[in-house]
């Protein structure tokens, strides 16, 4: 028997593993992935871009989406049939290979949305169980142990910090930063440094960033981006099962006693522990509680009130953009437009808490970045003339080198609070089963209005600062359709059993050994990419797990 | 390089079957799926031979992809189908037998039709994969797309197909 069984090699589970492991206790891993090391990465577009070759085929895994409209209509899309994935990566280490790395802290006000800005109606906003001061320790150790480079600087809603600075210095930076800063100087704006989960220098075996100009949605070849895998799982001794999929949980009225997982082969195995660690992303995670029925738990494993699957989030917002053309730039300012591989790197984040009205009301953060450098997205969106005809021949070649040679793109990136409602949870399907035979998750989705007018306010401050900074065909899109990479919830921890899923300390209320430490836990997914928060939640865990095993 | 005998057979399998044209209720004739959509690729964009990009190797590469779904494999034949009945209807022949001037003027109508503009945009996009794919699926040499666009690709490159 292990010490503990962790199901998911992401962010959730691998703080688990890397502190387990390190303080002697037996560790074993079960990823439905398979394993790559940095040798393995490369930046094949069409492989691991187009054709997605890092998540499951949706002929075999996929999920149901159940799309809710204002009016109530629900309308339903099997993902396979309309191409729709909500799959991020499936591999040792999970998503984090292939995020681009945007680290910000929530802020104190995060932890307690319903105190400070009041009730929304139609939304389930809580207060958190802990506060940012409990979680500041383990934002610190996740900053040192998974490596954040940046640079502190002081602005209007910087969180409160143990350190005075990033562990590492910032990454090299594009020239066209400056003509950013510059814009926000002129319009009173506070421009920050993005953090980033990247290693700007070799650190325990890891490279420095290479710069090649292909992050996010890419591995990492050099193990500079701070991925559950490169910086916590190759750094210690837990056993790893790969292509290991946790179809059941097995338990009695008070304890999980058994994981049953299928090998590639479908054949099952089972793994016993003292504690069960379940960290498979958000809406796996739900699904695999809902899908694990017994005469103790008829609704699910942690189910017997009801929450499992509830008050899922996203992050709200959306994206924008403004092209710079060189018939408007200086030769040195084209130069520094054109130049690859360094970062962008900037964020506004002055509008975190903004008045309206007579109310306070929560913001968000605005990240600024180059276009990504894949070619066959920008390339494709050359295919239409102004009228939005479908061009060809040597009208479209003239297009495209034209603008890709001459110009360049600078988008901006929304993060809002989703807020949490009854009509948005999962669920598992009655029809639809996946390659293992069991139900698929469904996705019910539904956004609140409120989150969308906060994204559009946010969407404005940004489309101002192109505009200073002399971009043109500036647009933006804020809408409610989910990220599948930045999503939350599903078994939201608090103090009440019969409106949450875990205690303060992200245990099952109705289970001993049952701890779940992805995004799950979350009851509000403040208004930054959720990773560093993973890690520091689960980093926090880990040190009450080893307190329980001892 | 991928481009072997058993990815040429599953191109036969899938898209080596005559497609029927239609001429109002009897059957004009047939044609083969793949000549047709390689001719049209060149029609298309013209560019990519002068770059010396395989783009029907690509094509046999990926519409053997386990991820292009049968539904989008449907869609390209039945393009196939659509594209030479709409030549029949202008011109009295299949595509293949018009002259290049014939045929530039059967795109510009079919892009008049929702399927016709979806069609064409489809056959772009395989073109610019074929022509900004690695080395290693050997459709495509490096230096010539980076030369055309000033474009560096990301490193490293693929040691091995993943595709």
């Amino acid at each position: 028997m292990y010490d503990v069984c962790i199901i998911g090699s992401g962010a959730g589970g691998s703080p688990i593993a890397y502190e387990l492991s390190h303080a002697g206790f037996s560790v074993i891993v079960l990823e439905k992935g398979k394993n790559y090391r940095e040798e393995d990465f490369n930046k094949d577009e069409l492989a691991v871009c187009r054709r997605d070759f890092f998540t499951p085929n949706l002929a075999d895994e996929q999920h149901v989406i159940n799309q809710r409209a204002e009016d109530g209509a629900i309308s339903r899309h099997v993902g396979s049939e309309n191409d729709w994935s909500f799959w991020n990566g499936s591999m040792v280490g999970g998503s984090s290979n292939l995020m681009s790395g945007y680290f910000h802290r929530m802020k104190p006000n995060d932890f307690k949305l319903l105190s400070v800005y009041g009730a929304i109606k139609g939304a389930n906003v809580a207060d958190w169980c802990i506060s940012y001061e409990e979680l500041e320790p383990y934002y610190e150790k996740a900053e040192r142990i998974i490596g954040v480079s940046g640079e502190v600087v002081k602005h209007k809603f910087l969180e409160p910090r143990s350190t005075p600075n990033f562990p590492h210095a910032k990454l090299e930076e594009s020239g066209v930063t400056k003509w950013f800063d510059k814009a926000c100087v002129s319009l009173n704006y506070e421009s920050i440094p993005t953090p980033r989960a990247i290693l700007s220098t070799s650190k325990d075996g890891r490279n420095g960033c290479s710069y090649s100009n292909f992050c996010g949605s890419y591995g990492c070849a050099t193990g500079a981006k701070g991925s559950a895998r490169a910086a916590l799982l190759q750094k210690c001794d837990a056993k790893i099962v790969t292509e290991a999929f946790v179809y059941k949980l097995e338990s009695d009225a008070k304890k999980i006693t058994k994981a049953y997982y299928y090998d590639d082969n479908l054949t099952t195995h089972t793994v016993e522990a003292k504690i069960f660690v379940l960290a498979a992303q958000a809406i796996e995670s739900s699904r695999l509680l809902l899908n694990s029925k017994n005469r103790y738990f008829p609704h699910g494993i942690a189910n017997n009130s009801n929450q499992v699957g509830r008050n899922l989030i996203f992050s709200a917002g959306g994206s924008g953009s403004g092209r710079f053309n060189f018939e408007k730039l200086s030769q040195e300012q084209q130069k520094e437009l054109m130049q690859t591989g360094v970062f962008f790197n900037r964020s506004l984040q002055q509008w975190y808490e903004y008045e309206a009205g007579e109310k306070k009301r929560k913001g968000g953060t605005i990240d600024f970045l180059f276009e990504h450098q894949n070619i066959i997205p920008r390339v494709k969106r050359e295919f239409y003339d102004d009228e939005e005809n479908i061009i060809w021949g040597e009208a479209l070649a003239n297009k495209i080198h034209k603008r890709l040679t001459t110009s360049r793109v600078l988008s901006f990136e929304v993060f809002n609070d989703w807020l949490p409602t009854d009509d948005c949870f999962v669920s598992v399907d009655d029809e639809v089963k996946d390659k293992f035979h069991m139900p698929v998750g469904v996705i019910n989705l539904s956004g609140h209005k409120h989150d969308l007018e906060v994204g559009e306010y946010l969407a404005k401050k940004a489309v101002k600062v192109l505009r200073e900074m002399g971009a043109e065909e500036i647009h933006s899109s804020i809408s409610s359709s989910p990220p599948p990479n930045l999503v939350a919830g599903g078994c939201r921890f608090g103090a009440n059993p019969q409106t949450s899923v875990l205690d303060k300390n992200c245990k099952a209320h109705e289970l001993e050994n049952l701890y779940i430490t992805d995004a799950s836990f979350m009851p509000t997914g403040g208004s930054v990419p959720y990773t560093w928060t993973i890690y520091a939640n689960s980093f926090r865990v880990a040190e009450v797990i080893k307190k329980h095993l001892a | 390089m991928i481009l072997n005998s058993r990815r040429i057979f599953l191109k036969t399998a899938l898209f080596g079957g005559a497609v029927l044209v239609m001429y109002g209720a009897t059957v004009f004739g047939a044609v083969s799926p793949m000549q047709t959509m390689a001719l049209v690729q060149e029609d298309l964009f013209p560019h990519a031979k002068s770059l010396g990009i395989k783009t029907e190797a690509y094509l046999t590469l990926i519409l053997s992809h386990s991820k292009v779904t049968p539904k989008e494999k449907d869609f390209l034949r039945n393009g196939v189908q659509w594209l030479n009945e709409e030549a029949v209807k202008m011109y009295k022949k299949m595509y293949s037998n018009l002259s290049e001037s014939e045929r530039q003027a059967v795109l510009k109508s079919i892009a008049k039709y929702k399927w016709g503009e979806k069609w064409i945009n489809k056959m772009l996009t395989y073109i610019m994969e074929a022509t900004f794919s690695d080395e290693i699926y050997g459709v495509c040499k490096n230096s010539a797309r980076a030369a055309w666009l000033k474009f560096e690709t990301g490193y490293p490159h693929p040691k091995e197909a993943y595709l």
